[in-house]
């Protein structure tokens, strides 16, 4: 490697470093703290706090562009621009998450965090092929599998087992519509093959399929309702919300250049039935937030929620192919699940119990969890009204279907009601549980970053903050798609409409970018030579 | 290697069917076996790609060392598991399983209407017999040791079956899904133990 490509390479691969040092890092503080165990695992948890800081700081120096892409032969490592923002952003997130959760296993999970979020730099990085989606379906079964480990839980091991299953069982739906996509081009030109409309349906719905049942769409919801049962936090946050935003970043992508390349309507029912999906997900994830007593379930109905919004955007996508408005709604999405998250493992935390009953008055207690339930409402309901709310009805609009929308609008108000009652019940007569539980003061450092670090992530949710991961300038086009001339996917090739060398919007949660076409740090499935 | 390739997609069909259908020692050995060959015949496609089987090999190596149960290599047990006669007899149990093994076979011999008609039959035949063979264990089987078996011969049905249409993977892509063929078999294993200590524990 020349001089020149070292430090491209430290860039391209910073959060997989800082993954791996934390491998020597945990165990050298044990080590150096070998008599206090407790007091390991705080410095271990600090040092992982620390490196995830770095990573997000690491995230936000290299950007994204063509000095940050490394080319080891013929491979192409190709830093996005909506990788560097996860990776800047979860960075944070998890750090304040690991803060809050404490405990003997909170450098574990930092360490976790770590990896999870290097596996999705990774995979948004890589520009094509089947790589990226295996990739984070792999890592997906991998961190649910250390996320779960330490304990012999039955219910741990039974839901790392379902997605086992869900995981197997996806990569051939890719490798399918990989093949249908590729049959495409041959149907353009050859009256033997089935119509390309139909071929587009079908390689739609295998990409499609990934995303619907890696986020958690109706009716494979309850993977993900497992996954925030059983595992912890961290793990049910990477498993069940980033991995699944970064797959659907890479579906967005695949789904816009696929129906632009295709000038008839798209065969088959594939468009109305992802609607039907997410609106059905959307009232099912708010009625079930609302009826259930236990907040960790609460939550994991707030994120099938989240999920339906996904189908939505994947539908939109598929019918307006240059329409930014479904990638700019993943990222508000997966950060206000993960606020949600932060308040649950600090509540969690500080009163032992995860059943509202016992929960009676937690907000007049430790008002600093009532700030980050406040703060993830806020998110929830992307207030003030701006650039993510815009995009959440342009989907409806896209959609087409009243009926879908207001079923949508009615699933999304019933969300944020089932947030607002959570934080009404901090206000009720404090409980027994609630009244005898240890807090700490408000000016510590925990406290401080649970506050700062929630009102920091709403305000990134909801749109207030213009963030950018600072690219030098718009990517590489991915390559070609299909062998055939016929079938050109000029949305990942060649950006036409509105030019921009901002950041897409995928990348971003800034009211301000500009629309761009290009699906970027798509990961496209396309052929291999 | 155009001449070993018959016998290595019916040795990689055969292990996949015994993986679905014998008992933990042949199980396992199969599931070995699979993996040997049908990582040759998916990297023999492009001679270049030398380091794609490496990185295949090696991660499917470290996975089954990780997923090995004990007592695996009981020499008098595994003599006796692995005998001809313990092999038919498992395969005449599950007729449906053989059944649908070559029925794969046959369907994948057979060019459709796609761009797989000019792809590579024995490597097209493999792969569809592999995924009909693993698909119906891997979503119906309630045993976490058989559904991961059925896991990687589902993949590497997969995997063949994309080799004979796109030729081999690149080396970013064949570590992607070599660490993927490991994480299955460790995460398997570590799943099926924890249960059963959770069981026995009860």
């Amino acid at each position: 490697m020349s001089e020149l490509e070292a430090p491209t390479a430290i860039r391209a691969f910073f959060p997989a470093l800082a993954a791996l040092s934390s491998l020597a890092l945990v165990p050298l503080i044990n080590f150096w703290r070998g008599s206090q165990r407790d007091d390991a695992a705080t410095y271990a948890t600090i040092g992982v706090q620390i490196l995830l800081l770095a990573t997000a700081v690491g995230a936000a120096l290299a950007g994204a562009g063509y000095l940050s892409t490394l080319k080891i032969g013929q491979v192409t490592i190709d830093p996005s621009e909506p990788g560097r923002l996860l990776v800047l952003l979860g960075g944070i997130v998890f750090a304040v998450i690991v803060g809050a959760g404490e405990g003997r296993r909170a450098g574990t999970m930092g360490q976790i965090a770590l990896f999870g979020i290097a596996a999705i730099d990774l995979a948004l990085a890589i520009p094509s092929g089947i790589a990226p989606i295996a990739l984070l379906l792999f890592a997906s079964l991998g961190i649910s599998g250390a996320a779960a480990s330490g304990k012999d839980d039955v219910d741990r091991a039974r839901a790392v087992f379902r997605d086992l299953r869900t995981v197997s069982l996806l990569l051939p739906a890719v490798v399918i519509a990989e093949i249908l996509r590729t049959a495409i081009s041959y149907a353009a030109v050859d009256a033997s093959y089935a119509t390309p409309s139909s071929l587009a349906a079908g390689t739609a719905l295998g990409v499609s399929l990934v995303l619907i049942v890696a986020a958690g769409v109706f009716p494979f919801h309850g993977r993900l309702i497992k996954i925030f049962e059983a595992l912890p936090i961290v793990g049910s946050l990477l498993v069940g919300v980033w991995i699944p935003s970064a797959l659907a970043l890479i579906v967005m992508g695949e789904l816009s250049a696929l129906a632009s390349s295709i000038t008839d309507p798209l065969g088959g029912a594939i468009v109305p039935g992802i609607l039907l999906a997410g609106a059905v997900t959307l009232i099912f994830g708010a009625v079930s937030a609302l009826l259930h007593d236990d907040i960790g379930e609460i939550v994991g109905f707030i994120a099938v929620g989240n999920a339906g919004w996904l189908a939505l955007a994947a539908a939109a996508a598929l019918q307006s192919p240059t329409d930014t408005s479904s990638r700019l709604i993943v990222l508000p999405g997966m950060l206000t699940t993960s606020l949600f998250g932060l308040w649950l493992v600090s509540v969690r935390r500080r009163y032992g119990t995860t059943s509202i009953r016992e929960l009676g008055g937690w907000a007049r207690r430790t008002s600093a969890n009532g700030i980050a339930l406040t703060a993830a409402i806020v998110a929830l309901a992307a207030l003030p009204p701006g650039a993510v709310l815009a995009a959440r009805l342009n989907l409806l609009l896209l959609g087409g279907n009243p009926v879908i929308a207001l079923f949508a609008v009615i699933g999304q108000v019933m969300l944020i009601v089932a947030a607002i009652r959570l934080l009404l019940i901090g206000f009720t007569p404090q409980s027994q549980t609630v009244h005898e539980a240890e807090t700490r003061p408000f000016a510590n450092v925990i406290t401080f970053s649970l506050v700062a670090g929630s009102i920091f992530v709403a305000a990134a949710a909801a749109g207030w903050l213009a963030l950018e991961s600072g690219g030098t300038g718009p990517l590489p086009p991915a390559p070609s798609v299909s062998p055939g001339t016929s079938f050109d996917p000029a949305p990942s090739t060649e950006p036409t409409a509105a030019p921009s060398a901002d950041p897409t919007p995928s990348a971003t949660v800034s009211p301000e970018v500009s629309p761009s076409v290009m699906p970027s740090g798509s990961g496209e499935i396309s052929p291999a030579p | 290697m155009p001449g070993l390739e018959l016998p290595l997609v019916l040795i990689a069909i055969l292990a996949g069917t015994l993986a679905v259908t014998s008992a933990s020692r042949g199980a396992w050995v199969a599931i070995a076996l699979l993996a040997l060959t049908s990582s040759a015949l998916e990297f023999s496609v492009a001679d270049s790609n030398r380091i794609g089987l490496i990185l295949r090999l090696s991660a499917i190596g470290i996975g089954l060392v990780a997923a090995l149960p004990e007592n695996l290599f009981e020499r008098e047990a595994l003599r006796r598991d692995l005998a001809l006669s313990t092999l038919v007899r498992t395969l005449r149990d599950h007729p449906v399983v053989v059944a649908s093994a070559i029925a794969g076979l046959l369907l994948g011999l057979v060019p459709l209407a796609l761009p797989i008609e000019s792809s590579s039959d024995a490597l097209r035949a493999a792969g569809i017999a592999l995924l009909v063979v693993g698909l119906p264990p891997l979503l119906t089987s309630r045993f976490i040791e058989a559904t991961t078996r059925a896991a990687v011969v589902t993949l590497a049905g997969t995997m063949l079956l994309r080799t004979s249409i796109f030729g081999a993977l690149d080396p970013l892509a064949a570590l992607a899904i070599g660490a993927g063929f490991a994480c299955i078999l460790v995460v398997g294993g570590s799943v099926a133990t924890r249960i059963s200590n959770a069981e026995e524990e009860r």
